[in-house]
């Protein structure tokens, strides 16, 4: 028996048994992707053993292994995603979009995240229960999916805490942020629910994305590569002042006594500052 | 024109509701006021900010309140803060003071009436406006409302309740809002805002109530208890009625909290956290707050601190604190009238475990919820996975790892499957000096936060300033060892 690959342990090194290459399918970084990649996965029939998922293309390609590109598929999204909702419910799903739109950067220590998720998948199908299956975090495949849930939850409760809108000139209320993961639905959810009489428009910079909501409508998600960057400087005549009034109370509300630069950079991180107007001015 | 207005005084028009003008206050009646005119809503805000800050309430949990489809505004149970500011603490409301002025004279605080301070009051309409303004840019999650006496407990209530009813009738806001109840007022009144506000509290001021009587003579036990117990009983009512027609008004859904002063009377740890206990038990609260005395002008009643606000004294009961509220822990077992103050160098669990080694080692993969929880390292979400994780299998201390238990902490007191993580001595001294060259006992902000925690350290060991923190504790646990 000897191993080949070379993409760390908990990713690709397995025996090659009995001559038998390793299929690694290769998926496009996002929810379609990956879940097409799955669905792909299952249905090959080549073998669970057999099968790797990576998301996005991997840095050097193995002897020993066949790639298969995935084409992202909407129809076979939905129907991993109905199974999933209807065997495991809702939470269970939820968990798994949360690991898909991480963000994080693909390392050779860490197993890839599409891997990871399709692993989880597939012992839930044996187990038959999700929620059981999140909860045994000795599986490697399942803790990664459990870190990176953790993360993207990170990420979306700081963005929701630390987004800032401004008014422009039209009345819309734009806001930019710069997150690693893909959040945008996330936060886009949370806004819609909480101004539904706003017009307004978060631009995600990074993935070049907004996500745009009409007041009383629902909200949608749009490729912001033709964003108008003039329009969105030019301010409504009280966002300054507001935004005056705010810089003001901010200043007052510290406590000389207790000022603590150290606490304050701990508790909101640095990459945060240039997108909020009170902390940007430092 | 209300009723509320008959009881008063002083004969100025206070057409609350419309907003058209500006009030005239009794301000004759109000010492050392300096009246400045037209002020503008950007001084305002700076001076109410000010008289505002030293309250340390500003959460926004406690309620979950999606959005109505129409109206500006949701809750989050959880709540959010939505900046921090230069002193590191969390900015989620919109902490204010409806008006400095002042008719008590409570000697800890800088707004009483004969401190000289520039006053201020807003409009109701000015704080809707801002509340709103700030709101919708994702600035805040909600309005906190407190105020200074003006003319009379009555007559501040009724503005704080004008302003609450206009934010949530007429702006129609549905984020959260926190008020004061004012003690003395009518309690119709203060039943009126608890039917618009998320939570409401009454400051407790001072542990004792011979504190209280010395620094805030105006105030008695008396009339700061009797509401708290009036929107206690309301809160129980209203559960029930809820339980009965679903859509009945809401009355204070995120529950009461309350604050006391630390360091500007003699209490000990114990007398603190058993009033905390007290509260908690008889009152139901949400929540107790603490917060460090900071001298904000000299009086002779009150102490200096030369070390600055108690900041470590303060971590200390806020850690206390959660161990009554989730870990099941009562204020005798951590504190005595013989050992009546915390352990600066080591958190009360951590202390608490030394104290009871014969309670340890706890077996991970058979011990309680409740025993889990008293274990230094493993917190109480920890606690709620290893449960359910050991259902499926039997942990060990890799898995212990990636549940979030804090093992360097947690070591001496556990075992998996019968076996202890390393061959360790089980012996107070030991354990105690290895626990104490662990520096997050000292929590990093207050090591780091600038030269008063230095100087507890200082008095600790004289004329050795040159020695650094950590040096510091690690000689003290040898020494203690
Ligand atoms: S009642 Fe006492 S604590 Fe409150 S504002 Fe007046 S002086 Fe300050």
């Amino acid at each position: 028996m000897w191993t080949f690959g070379g993409q760390g342990e908990t990713g690709r090194m397995c025996a090659l048994r009995g001559g038998v290459f390793m299929y690694i399918f290769i998926c496009e970084d996002s929810l379609e992707g990956i879940f097409t990649g799955v669905y792909d996965a299952c249905a090959s029939r080549l073998g669970h053993r057999n099968i790797h998922l990576a998301s996005g293309e991997p840095e050097n390609y193995e002897l020993f292994s066949e790639y298969i590109r995935v084409t992202p598929s909407a129809e076979k999204t939905q129907k991993v995603v109905s199974t999933l909702i209807s065997r495991f419910g809702r939470q269970f799903y939820e968990s798994i979009c949360q690991a898909a739109m991480s963000g994080e950067r693909r390392s050779r220590k860490k197993m890839d995240k599409a891997d990871a998720i399709y692993e989880t998948i597939l012992l839930a199908l044996a187990c038959g229960d999700g929620q059981k299956v999140l909860l045994s975090l000795g599986e490697p495949c399942v803790y990664r999916v459990f870190e990176l849930c953790r993360a993207t939850n990170r990420e979306a409760c700081q963005h929701l805490q630390f987004l800032r809108f401004s008014e422009l000139e039209n009345g819309v209320l734009f806001a930019t942020i710069h997150p690693k993961d893909h959040i945008l639905p996330l936060l886009a959810e949370h806004f819609s629910d909480r101004l539904p009489a706003e017009n307004f428009m978060i631009y995600d910079a990074p993935h070049r994305l907004a996500a745009v909501h009409k007041a009383s409508g629902g909200y949608a998600l749009a490729d912001a590569g033709e964003l108008d960057h003039d329009k969105i400087k030019r301010y409504s005549g009280d966002e300054l002042e507001y935004r005056k009034l705010w810089l003001a109370f901010f200043d007052h509300i510290a406590i000389d006594s207790r000022r603590n630069p150290a606490l304050q950079m701990q508790m909101i991180p640095k990459r945060y500052w240039a997108d909020t107007p009170e902390l940007s001015r430092f | 024109m209300n009723k509320y207005s008959k009881t008063l005084a002083i004969g100025e028009h206070m057409c609350y509701t419309c907003g058209e003008h500006q009030f005239r206050y009794g301000r004759k009646k109000v010492q050392s006021v300096k009246i400045q005119q037209e002020m503008t809503l950007m001084e305002k805000l700076s001076i109410l900010t000010d008289a505002a800050k030293y309250d340390v309430a500003c959460t926004s949990s406690g309620t979950d309140r999606r959005g109505n489809k129409k109206d500006m505004g949701n809750c989050l149970a959880a709540g959010l803060c939505h900046t921090f500011a230069a002193d590191g603490r969390c900015v989620s409301l919109l902490k204010i003071l409806f008006t400095n002025e002042c008719i008590f004279n409570c000697a800890y605080c800088q707004n009483n009436c004969n401190s000289d301070v520039p006053r201020a009051s807003f409009t109701p309409e000015e704080v809707c406006t801002l509340t709103m303004e700030f709101y919708r840019r994702n600035y805040i999650e909600g309005l906190f409302l407190s105020s200074g006496i003006l003319i009379s407990p009555g007559y501040t209530m009724e503005l704080i309740y004008q302003t609450i009813c206009r934010l949530r009738n007429v702006y129609h806001f549905n984020g959260y809002i926190h008020v004061k109840a004012i003690p003395g007022a009518d309690p119709a009144l203060i039943q009126k805002t608890g039917f618009l506000a998320d939570r409401m509290s009454i400051n407790l001021e001072l542990p004792t109530a011979d504190g209280l009587k010395k620094l805030a003579p105006c105030k008695s036990r008396n009339t700061i208890l009797r509401p708290m117990r009036q929107i206690q009983n309301s809160i129980a009512e209203n559960k029930n009625e809820l339980v009965v027609y679903r859509k009945a008004p809401q009355f204070v859904p995120a529950g009461q909290s309350t604050q006391m002063i630390i360091g500007a009377t003699p209490e000990s740890d114990f007398q603190i956290m058993s009033v905390a206990e007290a509260l908690y038990h008889n009152f139901d609260l949400k929540r107790v707050f603490y917060s460090a005395f900071i001298n904000v002008h000299p009086d002779a009643d009150l102490p200096v601190l030369p070390g600055g606000p108690p900041l470590l004294r303060e971590h200390r009961l806020y850690q206390a604190d959660w161990l009554l509220r989730y870990y099941h822990f009562t204020v005798d077992e951590l504190l005595s009238e013989d050992r009546p103050d915390f352990n600066i160098y080591l958190d009360p669990k951590c202390d608490w475990a030394l104290r009871h080694l014969d309670f340890f080692p706890v077996e991970i993969n058979r011990a309680s919820r409740r025993t889990l929880l008293r274990v230094p390292g493993i917190g109480y979400k920890s606690a709620e996975r290893i449960v359910k994780a050991r259902r499926t299998c039997c942990l060990d201390f890799s898995d212990l790892k990636k549940i979030g238990v804090v093992l360097k902490r947690a070591l001496y007191f556990i075992t998996c499957s019968g076996k202890m993580m390393y061959n360790t001595k089980i012996d107070e001294d030991y354990i105690c000096s290895c626990l104490m060259a662990d520096r997050t006992q000292i929590p990093r902000e207050i090591r780091e936060g600038g030269y008063r925690q230095i100087s507890l350290f200082d008095s600790a060991t004289p004329g050795e300033s040159a020695v650094t923190q950590e040096e510091l504790i690690r000689s003290e646990a040898v020494a203690g060892a």
